[in-house]
């Protein structure tokens, strides 16, 4: 048996430890003194400065040494890392946001209200945070009731499901698309309020409608031209009678006389309004060229069991209770 | 008897014909309204009469211009029986002819026409003699009616189209058909009035002759012309709508023109030819006496009318002064959707109506859309467009969204209106409406008729007494003779038998409009507007 071949432990060559992180640096720059610099650099360019702009500033620092600043910055959450579209590169701004105000806010929290800044007055539901912030559901909830309890932020209910709620800063006006604009109060639509709305405008109308009918005499051409009204006069009369606590705008008004002329009451024509430049939406109204359909003055046009009526069986016309109970 | 449902188009024709003809003539027409065609042995097989009741109610038939004949394609020796469903559904409508030959020409003309309506078709001088016996009887005066005065009505009827002369039988004398061909005239002649002396009519009238037997001209038979009654009655109703868009004196404006464009235009097209400026002043002019108004803001009426969005005219040239047409089929669009909202309205609602309207005006519409636009509440607007669907009046239009295979594939869904398909189901409502109040009026005086004898007879006798001056205590008794509550009752009936009949004719009217749309609306467009 050949003798055990001396194994030649090759003692690996064991690299210099690197210096360890010290203060003290090659052009003898603190580590304080760098992270003041790069404040300084970040505030002069707002937009963000990358990692080439801090290359030429401070070439003799070394990149971990940048590197561990910029991540202590970001941890204090007064730096925010973004990547440039279309170089792919990174680089980093400073952060304007108050939630650097925030004291003692530990960082899932400050994750948290971050991820709820950024969705401005839209809000954000909480299966998103959860996604984005991949906190636990437990967790998440703790946080959020935190910052409830802080009054930083505030949960509103959406009116397109009742039952979602989204979060949001709390001095935020939400979006029109949650609260559902105007027309919703309590995430209820108002029914009542576009009726009412709704008879006044036409009343309106009718009423300018009358006083044209008697310049008769002027010719047709008169009558209807005199008989127009534009939306923005009659959100002007509307606005006058304060029925409604909100300021109406001119394209609230024109939703509603937009229903009025799906009622067939009212018809809508644009002209150009002398004065200021753009299209004017004019209404007035106008008579159906058919009265009414004659077959709804008879029972039958608007018979609920029509479809079983026949000549046998239950529902006869010989016996029927609504031509008993017809009185013309 | 045959028991078999029929649909309510033909339901409503066979109520017609067994209300005016009686019921053997029902039974032949019902079998022949389900069947379509059928022959001599068919009809009488099927209806189970016998061959002399099935004859005698064709005769009548076809005399009364209801059913037509020809020969059979496989065998040219039996004869085919039809039905003019057309004429079936025009009997609903002789008293709005009445009314119209009233309207524009005067009483001689309407005698001539009501009596050429119950005959059916009569030559010429059958039709004068005739009338002029019915206005002898109705003026009981001594002296006698001068037949020329009925001539020269009849002559006017002729050049306004409202009659027409039947077709000829055409006669070879090399070959004896076994089946009559009937053969039409030319466009031209079938409105031209034979020469006639009326010296013979006038010497029969004189000798109170009940028939006037042999005369020259037996051979042109004339008939009422519908076609021109129907175009009357569309007229109307759109000149009402003139009127009501605009006023009165635009309705006057809009018949004139109305007329123009009839005679501009001979046949019935989707859209008529254009006629000039100059020519509606003139006409206007002439009729100066009626609306001075109308001369002074000429211009502004026509451009009032032209720009009114139902477009009952529109400006199709600028010749002469600017030349104007109607397109019939946009006219009667509008027409028709006006009477559907006004069905949508009545049956659901104004929430409904707006719904559905602004789902036609914008072709194709989601859920969110419509209820934003609506303003309705989210849970109304989709229970109102699901109850529009299930009735019909809205359509579902399914387009799928993107090509992601992950998970359910999501698509819109849009709803749409799909109008021909709307207006044919409002139309077979119509219809429905029409044979119901039909049916309960007759069944209302069938089932009452003793009840109703008895009053007439007891309003007779108390006319007699009155007139006979008789004792008011004895007038008071015999009105006792019947019950308040058997006067309540039968003013009760009578009255609803009223509505009923006024419900038919404006049922009727409906039916019009809608049916005028779907016959516009599958006309073919016009290659190009003809400018003169």
């Amino acid at each position: 048996m050949a003798g055990l071949a001396a194994v030649n432990i090759k003692k690996e060559k064991i690299d210099e430890p690197r210096p360890s992180v010290s203060t003290v640096n090659d052009d003898g720059r603190s580590e304080a003194e760098i992270e003041a610099r790069m404040l300084e650099l970040l505030h002069q360019f707002p937009k963000g400065i990358s990692n080439q702009i801090l290359d030429t500033d401070m070439p003799t620092v070394d990149k971990q040494i940048k590197v561990t600043i910029l991540n202590k910055l970001m941890s204090k959450e007064k730096v925010s890392m973004f990547k440039a579209a279309g170089t792919q590169e990174l680089f980093w701004c400073l952060k304007s946001h108050p939630t650097s105000r925030i004291k003692g806010a530990d960082n899932e929290e400050r994750v948290v209200l971050g991820l709820i800044e950024e969705a401005g007055n839209k809000g954000i539901w909480t299966k998103d945070i959860r996604i984005k912030s991949s906190l636990s559901q437990a967790t998440l909830n703790k946080v959020l009731k935190a910052l409830e309890g802080k009054k930083v932020i505030k949960s509103v209910s959406s009116v397109s499901a009742a039952k979602k709620k989204v979060y949001m800063l709390f001095n935020l006006q939400p979006d029109r698309s949650i609260t559902g604009g105007s027309w919703y109060s309590d995430n209820e639509f108002e029914s009542e309020l576009v009726d009412l709305l709704n008879h006044q405008c036409y009343r309106m109308l009718l009423q300018k409608a009358e006083v044209a009918k008697q310049k008769q005499n002027d010719g047709p051409f008169t009558v209807r031209n005199s008989s127009f009204l534009s939306s923005k006069e009659i959100c002007q009369v509307i606005s006058d009678l304060k029925i409604v606590k909100f300021n109406l705008t001119v394209e609230d008004i024109e939703t509603i006389l937009d229903t009025l002329v799906f009622e067939g009451k009212v018809e809508k024509s644009t002209t150009s309004d002398g004065n200021c430049d753009g299209q004017v939406k004019t209404y007035r109204t106008v008579e159906k060229p058919v009265s009414s359909a004659s077959i709804v003055r008879m029972p039958c046009g608007v018979c609920p069991v029509m479809k079983k009526c026949g000549n046998v069986g239950a529902i006869q016309p010989k016996d029927c209770n609504y031509y008993g109970e017809w009185d013309d | 008897m045959s028991s078999y449902v029929l649909s309510p188009f033909n339901q409503t024709c066979y109520q017609l014909i067994n209300k005016y003809f009686g019921e053997i003539v029902g039974e032949v027409a019902k079998f022949l309204l389900r069947r379509r065609y059928g022959t001599l042995f068919n009809i009488k097989t099927g209806t189970g009469m016998s061959l002399w009741d099935v004859k005698r109610a064709l005769a009548v038939l076809i005399h009364q211009n209801l059913v037509e004949f020809q020969a059979n394609e496989q065998n040219p020796n039996i004869v085919d029986y039809s039905i003019i469903y057309h004429n079936a559904h025009c009997l609903l409508r002789y008293a709005k002819y009445l009314y119209t030959i009233k309207r524009i020409f005067g009483s001689s003309e309407e005698v001539l026409i009501e009596i050429l309506l119950k005959i059916g078709q009569a030559s010429a001088s059958d039709l004068i003699f005739q009338s002029a016996n019915k206005l002898n009887e109705a003026i009981d005066d001594v002296k006698v009616i001068n037949p020329s005065d009925l001539y020269q009505s009849f002559q006017r009827l002729a050049t306004e189209n409202f009659i027409i002369r039947c077709p000829k039988i055409v006669k070879s004398n090399a070959f004896v058909e076994k089946v009559p061909k009937l053969l039409e005239f030319e466009d031209e002649e079938k409105f031209i009035v034979p020469q006639l002396e009326m010296e013979p009519i006038a010497k029969l009238l004189r000798e109170k002759a009940t028939q006037i037997g042999e005369h020259s001209d037996s051979e042109i038979i004339w008939r009422v012309n519908h076609q021109r009654f129907d175009v009357e009655l569309r007229n109307v109703i759109l000149v009402n709508a003139a009127a009501r868009r605009v006023d009165e004196k635009a309705g006057h404006l809009y018949h004139l023109i109305l007329k123009l464009w009839r005679e501009a235009n001979p046949a019935e097209a989707r859209a008529s030819k254009g006629v000039s400026h100059i020519l509606i002043k003139d006409a206007v002019r002439k009729n100066d006496g009626r609306s001075p108004m109308l001369m002074e803001h000429f211009d502004q009426y026509l451009r009032v009318l032209c720009e009114d969005s139902t477009g009952l005219i529109s400006r199709t040239g600028d010749s002469r002064g600017g030349q104007f047409a109607v397109n019939y089929a946009d006219v009667f669009e509008n027409l028709a959707c006006a009477i559907l909202d006004s069905v949508v309205l009545e049956r659901f609602g104004t929430k409904a109506l707006r719904i559905f309207k602004l789902t036609r005006m914008q072709k194709f519409i989601d859920q969110d859309h419509m209820q934003k636009l609506a303003m309705v509440s989210p849970k109304d607007a989709k229970t109102l467009s699901y109850k529009l669907m299930e009735n019909n009046f809205l359509k579902i239009k399914e387009l799928k969204k993107g090509t992601s295979n992950v998970g359910p594939v999501k698509s819109f869904n849009l709803f749409h209106v799909n109008l021909p398909e709307v207006v044919r189901g409002v139309l077979h409502s119509s219809y429905k409406c029409l044979s119901n109040a039909m049916e309960r009026q007759t069944h209302d005086l069938t089932i009452n008729k003793r009840l109703l004898e008895r009053h007439a007879d007891f309003e007779k006798t108390l006319e007699q007494l009155r007139g006979e001056d008789a004792p008011d205590n004895a007038i008071a008794e015999f009105s006792q003779s019947m019950t308040v509550a058997d006067k309540e009752l039968v003013a009760k009936i009578l009255k609803l038998s009223d509505n009923l009949t006024l419900a038919q004719s404006q049922a009727d009217e409906t039916i019009l409009i809608l049916e005028s749309y779907l016959k516009f609306h599958s006309m073919p467009m016009p290659m190009f507007y003809s400018m003169p």
